[in-house]
């Protein structure tokens, strides 16, 4: 072999980086916490011939929880691109090529071909293309799918006899001519008797077309839509309310908002909420749970997810060991929480391992819910309004209608794993820490 | 006239010539040591006996004088032929060839019609200098015709068509070929049309679209391989059969642009792009080119191997191609 000069093969850069004496070095989908496993290529930062520095970013991913920069793994040249903008990919996964042995400011490899003259000279660069292992099953020439279409052929079912399973004009033709192969019409030869014409399939009523529009759900609302139906399926769901006075924790919270703001600290009744059901939580270590197989498991710690609505869906960050926070911590923790979550600012670390959530929907003027668990755990607590109601109170000189601030506190409940009574026991206690919060 | 007879490459350019010099008064014939010496490569070897030294005119070592006087003489209505001993030499004579010549009908609207033949190629241990394929330089001039026969009658009737042509024709002939190549050439007068192309070899599935050597490799290889490889060989680079090119393209899907010439801007880049442009929804693989790489021709005759496309080369372009 001389070193005449052939163009390069440019269905194989990554080939010719390895000529090239570079180290491909694999780009994988990141683990972005346990509870994820894929994620979709949102952009590429770099595309393939850029340089890329050692941790700088060269693709957004999205999951089905947060938003992730994935950086490079290494310096080098971005060889080749594996999983395109859009795709969604598993963890692990190889999604790009970083070629590390590339030097700044060389040639990238779909150029190298065009390389000094030095090196065209110099070596064998016209080495016959090894490359047969590189799938090409899924690349189609202009020509042939422009016969594909003509001819109406489904190229999955063409078998490709080209280099890397290619399939080639040929291959097309092919098919052409030997006819489709079709389901072939059941034959009575015998028989006068012919099969009826297969009925029509159904086919669904458009909905109207007078408007409307479609739109494919966001990464997010598919995850939403997975985890809640799968909840649904998963959790033998039961939901009870208590209503609690919430005049104590009003009255404590007015004395407290002004000095906890000083310290930018907002005080809201779900961190109230929030320090009370750890505190229940404790005492009630079955709520603390998850349900594996046929086994319960009891957690040590309090990890206390929130749910915070965003604009375009929700998601659930979680305190670590929120048994260590006082009322202040948690308040400090959830206005933290609930901020970045609304900046899509949440590490992949702030969404799992949650034991137990509390949602809050009351914030928005609802009343009443049945929330849905968050899979693994066993129960949800829902704050609804605190809606000023008159209600009896019973004082020394005998009952009497009073004005005071009520909510209700639904409370669903896996009762896989515990019952009625056990929510209602946690739920008293709850109540009771809330309704006598000590006021200074 | 008469039958056709088999003769070399260079019998046949100086039959061309010599057929035009008599048939034609005003063609005349000169460069360097053309006369009494009867050329470098003998193409007008007996042409002074039989012509005279008014047609057949020794010049001095100085290419601009003898392409500058060409132009002159074609101005004034004769149609003089120069030979310049090396292609490589012509860098001597560019600038009125490209300034002067080319141009002359666009800015005084006079026709130039003398032919420029350029001994070509290489193969042979001839080094930087005297092994070149420079025609690249030419197409990148408009007001020039750049003609590179394959074939005996081709260099025949190129030649032909090249002096009887209004305009400057730069005209190849490569050396490799001057006596490796024999063919029936038609007796008597015998004109190829410039810019059409010659399918050398019909086939399905790969073109191999040269001119010049680059058409004995890929019939070489076509052959050797015994695959369906379809043949066209240029003829006239200016100007280009793109009809053909891209008929050969549409047919096979499959597009190997060789010469022999340098790589960069070169005929290859000029056809690949056409095919590109014109001919994507018919391609069924990369458009890919065998050229010598962008290095001056080495004298080591290993090192020279290394730099032209050999038959192995070709082989294997052509390989990689079929199985794409």
């Amino acid at each position: 072999m001389s070193s005449s000069r052939t163009d390069a093969d440019p269905a194989a850069p990554g080939r010719e980086a390895e000529e090239a004496g570079g180290t491909l070095v694999s780009v994988e989908m990141p683990k972005m916490g346990i509870s994820v496993s894929e994620g979709t290529i949102v952009e590429w930062r770099k595309q393939p011939g850029d340089w890329v520095e050692a941790d700088e970013t060269i693709a957004d991913v999205t999951t089905d929880k947060v938003d992730v920069e994935i950086p490079s793994p290494s310096s080098g040249r971005l060889a080749r691109i594996v999983a395109a903008a859009g795709d969604t990919v598993d963890v692990g996964t190889a999604i790009a090529e970083i070629d590390a042995g590339a030097r700044a400011g060389e040639a990238h490899p779909e150029e190298r071909a065009n390389g000094s003259a030095a090196e065209a000279a110099g070596s064998a660069a016209a080495e016959p293309a090894s490359a047969e292992q590189a799938d090409r099953s899924g690349f189609y020439s202009p020509v042939v799918r422009r016969v594909a279409d003509k001819h109406d052929v489904d190229l999955s079912q063409v078998e490709g006899t080209g280099i890397g399973g290619r399939v080639r004009k040929r291959d097309v033709l092919a098919h052409v001519e030997n006819g489709h192969p079709k389901p072939a019409p059941v034959l009575h030869s015998e028989s006068p008797y012919r099969p009826d014409e297969p009925a029509a399939e159904p086919v669904a009523e458009p909905v109207a077309g007078d408007g409307g529009r479609r739109e494919p759900m966001t990464a997010m609302r598919r995850a939403i839509a997975r985890h809640m139906v799968a909840s649904r399926q998963t959790a033998a769901h039961c939901t009870t309310v208590v209503e609690v006075d919430m005049s104590r924790v009003a009255a404590r919270r007015r004395q407290l908002k002004a000095p906890l703001a000083e310290r930018g600290v907002g005080l809201t009744y779900l961190a109230f909420v929030a320090r009370a059901t750890v505190e229940a939580l404790e005492e009630f270590p079955i709520l603390n749970a998850s349900v594996e197989g046929e086994e319960i498991v009891y957690h040590d710690d309090v990890n206390l997810g929130i749910a915070v609505a965003l604009e375009s869906g929700l998601i659930v960050p979680v305190i670590p060991r929120a048994q260590r926070l006082s009322l202040e911590g948690l308040a400090a923790s959830i206005g933290e929480l609930a901020e970045r979550a609304r900046a899509g600012k949440l590490d992949p670390d702030d969404v799992h391992g949650g034991t137990f959530t509390i949602t809050n929907p009351g914030q928005f003027g609802a009343v009443l819910a049945t929330p849905i668990i968050n899979q693994p755990q066993v129960a949800i607590l829902d704050l609804e309004a605190i809606v000023k109601r008159a209600v009896v109170v019973e004082g020394p000189e005998g009952d009497s209608i009073a004005i005071r601030p009520m909510a209700y506190l639904p409370l669903s409940f896996d009762h896989r794993a515990l019952d009625g009574a056990d929510a209602a026991r946690f739920m008293a206690r709850v109540k009771t820490r809330l309704e006598g919060w000590e006021v200074l | 006239m008469s039958a056709a007879t088999e003769v070399t490459y260079l019998e046949a350019i100086s039959d061309g010539l010599r057929q035009e010099m008599r048939r034609d008064p005003s063609v005349l014939c000169i460069g360097e040591d053309i006369g009494a010496f009867g050329g470098a490569f003998k193409v007008t070897d007996g042409f002074i006996e039989e012509f005279g030294a008014g047609r057949v005119m020794d010049a001095p070592l100085a290419e601009n004088a003898i392409i500058g006087a060409a132009v002159g003489a074609a101005a004034e209505g004769l149609r003089p032929v120069c030979e310049m001993q090396f292609a490589d030499f012509i860098s001597c004579g560019f600038d009125q060839l490209v300034n002067v010549a080319a141009k002359m009908h666009y800015r005084q609207g006079l026709a130039v019609p003398m032919v420029v033949r350029l001994p070509s190629g290489g193969g042979f241990s001839g080094g930087p200098f005297h092994s070149q394929n420079p025609e690249a330089w030419f197409l990148q001039s408009p007001g020039l015709k750049v003609v590179a026969p394959a074939t005996a009658a081709d260099a025949k009737g190129l030649l032909t068509a090249a002096i009887r042509d209004p305009n400057p024709v730069c005209y190849l002939e490569h050396k490799g070929l001057y006596r490796y190549v024999k063919g029936e050439v038609p007796a008597g007068e015998h004109e190829v049309a410039l810019g059409e192309a010659r399918l050398a070899r019909e086939g399905g599935e790969l073109s191999v679209i040269t001119y010049g050597s680059g058409v004995h490799l890929a019939l070489e290889a076509a052959a050797d391989l015994d695959e369906d490889i379809e043949v066209l060989d240029l003829r006239s680079l200016c100007p280009l059969d793109t009809e053909a090119i891209l008929a050969s393209a549409r047919k096979t899907g499959k597009v190997l642009v060789a010469h022999e010439a340098t790589q960069s801007c070169g005929v290859g880049a000029e056809v690949a792009a056409l095919v590109a442009a014109e001919a994507f929804e018919d391609l069924d693989g990369p458009v890919r080119r065998l050229t010598a790489p962008d290095v001056p021709i080495p004298f080591s005759p290993p090192l020279e191997q290394a730099v032209l496309p050999q038959l192995d080369d070709m082989k294997e372009a052509c390989r990689e191609l079929l199985a794409y």
